[in-house]
């Protein structure tokens, strides 16, 4: 059975239409990259896989259950299960880095004060942000931001991880590092989801890649699958060709 | 017919949101930390202004009734006049339309302000309820905090009276309380400290409102906070007049 299971997803905004008919699976353990170009509509894509959107139709199946009309009440387990990653780190400005990294922790874990404290030590050890623990959001660069909504969004250990960029805007050697965090969430079984724009990270963490076009699916593959075929659909949007 | 709609709107969408708070209120867990800070924001840092409010206007309203009255001899009515009028309806009207533009504005521009750079959403994403974490805090907050700065706008209010009294007519202060606990009965206090608890849920709630349904990004902000401020005050006005007729329906009817 596959994690996450979308069927003929459709979304419009103020009668525009976005997506006309998406449809993908994700298989447990996998990286599937989610590309296409900017505001084709990936972000809503993903906010939809937590129910932060509702389908004007389709159907999104999180490990067997369908979600799309479930409430909001009913949606806190599958919050807690997938974990989104903002693409610009929405985080709390009213609270210091520390207490932003509590939050979920607070909420959805039975850990005492001593266990978060060191837990969140050690997510920002992960992240190199180790000075930025009393800081306010606001005294962060947009890239310091960004890796602290990552750091918020997987410190919980989530089962599946829906990144929205995270490397877009970062220096090389924190792309890296967003990379190679990547692969040690997936070595641990965890299933994930990638938007990108940066083709090198999705070539290095990603198994199988989804392009969307025009509201749908236009071209899917593996990794391996899109190397062997130069003049496929998803090789030409990497080459930057007009698709 | 437009503003008519979105008069229906807003009442439609502020009933929604006020339905949920209170259904979500039975659910674990209630933040009383959140809670507290807001009794803190809305209560502690409003009794500045509510009470330079009240005492104002109580001190004016005796300077114009003791001039008025003057001319008949009816000075000796000041006492009565002013602090009836402050208890029933000058103490909780003017502190919640203050409440309604210091707090109202705050909690739209605040709540807009998460929904621009989606923090709304992260509360949502990370397994918790906005209307638990912000909501239901600031309503249970406005509910406490604004009929005790009604109560303590009362008493300010009246005091204003009577040092105006005493100051500008020449009352004798034990004279003046006297005939001030003489007049105001405790059905003359209830029915104006009684508003309060409607007019604090029209503040919470419409401007939460507001805040949550901000459209157009930071500009959207500012819009919302200014029709946040002005709905509650038009609904404030307006209900203090369905308000004292209940209450006066109300007072008729266990007397
Ligand atoms: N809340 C909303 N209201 C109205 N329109 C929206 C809303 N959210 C998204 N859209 C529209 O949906 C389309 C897709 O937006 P989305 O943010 O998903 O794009 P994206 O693929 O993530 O782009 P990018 O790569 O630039 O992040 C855009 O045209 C946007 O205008
Ligand atoms: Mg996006």
């Amino acid at each position: 059975m596959a994690v996450i299971d979308v069927k003929n997803f459709a979304k419009s905004f103020d009668g525009k239409p976005v997506h006309k008919n998406v449809s993908f699976q994700v298989k447990e353990g996998e990286c599937l990259g989610l590309l296409g170009g900017s505001g084709v509509g990936k972000s809503v894509v993903l906010r939809s896989l937590i129910g932060l959107e509702k389908p004007d139709s389709g159907e999104i199946f999180i490990e067997g259950e369908e979600i799309s009309n479930f409430s909001e009440h009913q949606l806190i387990p599958i919050r807690t299960k997938v974990a989104y990653v903002f693409q610009n780190g929405a985080l709390f400005d009213s609270m210091s880095v520390f207490e932003n990294l509590a939050y979920p922790l607070r909420e959805h874990t039975k850990l005492n004060e001593s266990e978060i404290k060191n837990r969140i030590h050690e997510q920002l050890t992960e992240f190199g942000l180790e000075d930025a623990e009393f800081k306010s959001p606001s005294q962060l660069s947009g890239g310091m931001q960004k890796r602290v909504g990552l750091a918020r969004s997987i410190i919980i250990r989530p089962k599946v991880v829906l990144y929205d960029e995270p490397t877009a805007g970062l220096d090389p050697y924190n792309t890296v590092k967003i990379q190679e965090m990547i692969l040690r969430m997936k070595d641990k079984g965890v299933t994930s989801v990638f938007v990108t724009h940066d083709m090198p990270s999705a070539f290095n963490v990603c198994d199988r890649m989804v392009l969307l076009l025009n509201g749908a699916v236009a071209a899917e593959g593996t990794v391996e699958e899109l190397n062997k075929d130069p003049d496929g659909l998803l090789q030409r949007f990497v080459r930057g060709e007009r698709a | 017919m437009n503003s008519y709609l979105s008069f229906l709107q807003v009442f439609g969408g502020a009933s929604l949101l006020l339905y949920q708070s209170f259904h979500e209120s039975f659910r674990r867990p209630l933040y009383f930390k959140l809670i507290l800070e807001q009794i803190y924001m809305v209560g502690v840092k409003s009794l500045p202004l509510v009470l330079i409010t009240a005492l104002s206007t109580g001190m004016v309203m005796a300077l114009q009734f003791g001039l008025g009255l003057e001319k008949f001899g009816g000075k000796l009515y000041v006492p009565k006049i002013v602090s009836l009028s402050i208890i029933r309806e000058m103490g909780p009207v003017f502190t919640s339309l203050m409440l309604a533009a210091r707090v109202g504005a705050g909690i739209t521009s605040e709540i807009g302000s998460m929904m621009v750079t989606q923090q709304i959403d992260a509360i949502r994403a990370l397994g918790t309820s906005p209307i638990k974490k912000i909501v239901i805090p600031r309503i249970l907050a406005c509910l406490i905090a604004l009929p005790l700065l009604c109560a303590f706008a009362n008493a300010i209010g009246v005091y204003g009276g009577m040092y105006v009294g005493y100051n500008d007519l020449g009352l004798d202060p034990q004279f003046y309380m006297q005939k001030v606990f003489q007049t105001i009965t405790l059905a003359d206090y209830m029915s104006g400290f009684g508003k309060t608890f409607f007019f604090a849920l029209f503040i919470a709630v419409i401007s939460c409102y507001f805040g949550l349904n901000i459209k157009g990004g930071t500009k959207g902000v500012g819009t919302a906070t200014t029709k946040s401020v002005v709905t509650a005050s038009i609904f404030i006005l307006v209900g203090d007049y369905f308000l004292t007729k209940f209450f006066w329906i109300i007072e008729q009817w266990l007397s």
